[in-house]
């Protein structure tokens, strides 16, 4: 898949963000990412205000000194450490698949390209002899 | 006038010796592999995810988080665990918004994202000026922190502390780059586990491993002082809890030092793993904070609080010293002096990565771009680099003794992550996800964000009139962080800015920039040393 650096290639970007590999790709990352987001904000943002505007229920003790702060606390602990690890999982298994298939789809193109580039070129000497 | 070394802690000066000792050894070793820009800002992108998570957990865990919050539990009980929360919920939002797409869209620093498709010079400017202000506020909060620290625990006068401190970071960046700063801060996220997990073994031992027995030992301790186990004791005011919970949890994806680290893996795969390992490390130590705060409450008590001195920073070096058997005893001063050096390691980490983020926004951004216009040569971007981490370095010695201890460093660690959070994190996201965002925008954006965030600090209670004052400017203004006004403000200026001006041309490029952002196509590879053939297949022209 070696594509030589140069400035005799283009990409189309524009057909590569059309293609249904891109397509697919941004939108099973957003259908993850943005509830991701929205629930971890949520949760955290929530456990801050309970914090400011409700001290007296933060620090009603569960079990002996055990508050109901420090246990949404320690939830914050886990979500983060799950979401992290679940967002990765999905990432190497769902999301990385669809990278290389739009990468190759911009391959294509590059190739394209290259072939044309050198039947134009082929062409050119023909045309000087 | 005291003496230089007054009642020097003979331990502690010999595991400073052989932290320092190792550290400048790797930086030796690094110093031969720094050839290129590459290897300067981005350690030949060789790092890899698991290595970077733990250079991530080093670069971010300042002894503000580790002695900081310790003794805001120890003062304040539960309100002291909110910053340990917010730090680490942050790296959801760096994880989610920003890792891997700037990974895929950069090569050295933030500015390189911003300008991907907005006007070059004015966008690297704007990023530098975010980048600088972060790094100048974080820097001079940390040499001052530095500077009392290590006159507290090992009996070296403050300004020498604070020369030290300043020239060993530089010999890292200087000599060593990006590289050396690495394995610097890998070292020292290792250090700060095993003290942070040693801490905790002794103090659960004492209480019978038993949770619940720590908060009541706490609670009993509380000797009519502010702890509490209820939050409110911190900030009396809801709004300002708020405020400073927005400020965290969004100022992360904005601090250029850590953004920067995600440049030094080889590609978003990494990028993305290394924040795994990174809140894995992160969340492990923020859980630990529980024991070493409450412990020291729990053991010290409010007759300790003076003894802990300012912000109770001590309170974790005093907590060590107790369980090693109080003071005087080999084992309390062997304790202490473990604690201070991984303290001085950990000042030492972070404090490289924030010169090395400076130098690369004033070398890169400004001289090699900005200035040259991308006319200079590798080995030029370099140079300026070294001279500007040395002339960023003594200006934040300079400041740090200047103003000595009263500079008020949460104030200025405060503004560091507003500055990153109102100015920094808006732009960025809004460059890498809003197809119309322009120049203009980003401009604005980040001029209003960090005015804003300055401003807002300097009028606060706490600041105006005086130091620790109780005034303010504005009657009806009364936060001590600046954030839920800040940040909206700063994303407002993006989006005005964007919508009030006529520029329109960048659409095409941020085609480009998009799917570059998503894929990781035409990524910055790292060097031929390691040609896996998923990266050399990435390597597609960088421009249209």
């Amino acid at each position: 898949m070696a594509v030589p650096a140069g400035g005799q290639v283009r990409i189309d970007w524009e057909a590569v963000e059309r293609a249904p590999e891109f397509q697919e790709l941004v939108r099973r990352r957003r259908r993850f990412v943005a509830p991701a987001t929205a629930f971890f904000l949520v949760w955290y943002l929530g456990f801050i205000v309970l914090a400011g505007y409700a001290p007296g229920f933060m620090g009603e003790s569960i079990y002996e000194g055990f508050t109901v702060g420090y246990l949404i606390a320690l939830t914050q602990f886990v979500m983060v450490w799950w979401l992290a690890a679940w967002y990765i999982r999905r990432s190497d298994r769902e999301l990385d698949p669809l990278r290389a298939a739009a990468a190759a789809q911009a391959q294509r193109d590059v190739d394209r390209q290259r072939a044309d580039h050198a039947a134009r070129f082929s062409a050119g000497e023909e045309a000087g002899r | 006038m005291t003496p230089v070394f007054a009642e020097v802690n003979v331990e502690a000066v010999v595991i400073f010796g052989l932290v320092v000792a190792i550290t400048l050894g790797i930086t030796y070793w690094a110093s031969k592999r720094v050839r290129s820009a590459t290897d300067c800002w981005a350690a030949g992108r060789g790092i890899s995810g698991p290595q970077n998570g733990f250079a991530i957990a080093g670069d971010y865990m300042s002894a503000a988080s580790f002695l900081g919050i310790a003794g805001l539990i120890f003062l304040y009980g539960f309100d002291g665990f909110l910053y340990s929360v917010g730090f680490l919920v942050a790296f959801l939002t760096v994880l989610f918004l920003l890792a891997e797409r700037m990974r895929n869209a950069g090569k050295f620093t933030i500015a390189d994202v911003l300008s991907f498709r907005l006007r070059e010079r004015p966008a690297r400017v704007a990023a530098a000026t975010g980048t600088l202000a972060v790094a100048a506020f974080y820097l001079i909060a940390q040499m001052v922190g530095a500077g009392a620290l290590i006159q507290a625990l090992v009996g070296i006068d403050y300004n020498l502390a604070i020369l030290l401190t300043g020239v060993f970071m530089l010999v890292y960046v200087v000599f060593g780059g990006m590289i050396a700063t690495t394995w610097v801060q890998i070292i020292k996220a290792v250090m700060l586990m095993a003290g942070a997990i040693g801490l905790s073994i002794l103090v659960m031992n004492r209480v019978g491993w038993n949770p619940v027995e720590l908060f009541n030992r706490a609670e009993a301790q509380a000797g009519g002082g502010s702890f509490s186990l209820a939050p409110g004791a911190l900030y009396t005011n809801p709004v300002d809890t708020v405020s400073l919970g927005l400020a965290l949890v969004l100022g992360t994806a904005g601090l250029p030092h850590i953004l920067m680290r995600f440049f030094t893996v080889p590609d978003a795969k990494a990028a993305r793993s290394s924040v795994l390992w990174a809140v894995i490390l992160i969340g492990a130590f923020y859980i630990m904070t529980t024991a070493l705060g409450f412990g020291a409450r729990a053991f010290l008590g409010e007759a300790g609080v003076e003894a802990a001195g300012a912000g109770a920073n001590l309170a974790a070096p005093n907590l060590a010293q107790f369980l090693g058997g109080g003071a005087g005893t080999f084992g309390g001063d062997a304790l202490l002096a473990i604690i201070a050096a991984i303290a001085f390691a950990t000042i030492l980490a972070v404090v490289a990565g924030l010169v090395i983020s400076a130098s690369g926004a004033v070398a890169h951004d400004l001289w090699s771009n900005v200035v040259r216009k991308g006319a200079d040569s590798e080995h030029e971007e370099v140079l300026v680099a070294r001279i500007a981490a040395v002339a960023i370095g003594a200006i934040s010695i300079a400041i740090a003794i200047g103003g000595g201890k009263d500079l008020n460093v949460s104030f200025m660690v405060g503004l560091a992550f507003a500055v990153a959070a109102s100015a920094n994190f808006p732009a960025l996201v809004l460059a890498l996800g809003w197809r119309r965002f322009n120049t203009v925008g980003a401009v604005t954006g980040v001029a209003v964000g960090t005015f804003s965030s300055i401003f807002l600090v300097l009028i606060s209670p706490k600041v105006w009139p005086g130091p620790d004052s109780e005034g303010g400017l504005l009657p009806f203004y009364d936060l001590a962080n600046p954030g839920i006004v800040s940040i909206p403000l700063g994303f407002l200026a993006c989006w005005a800015g964007t919508m009030l001006s006529r520029e329109h041309g960048n659409e095409r490029s941020f085609h480009e920039l998009y799917v570059r952002s998503e894929t990781g196509l035409g990524a910055e590879a790292a060097p031929a040393a390691s040609p896996g053939p998923q990266r050399a297949g990435t390597r597609v022209p960088t421009s249209a």
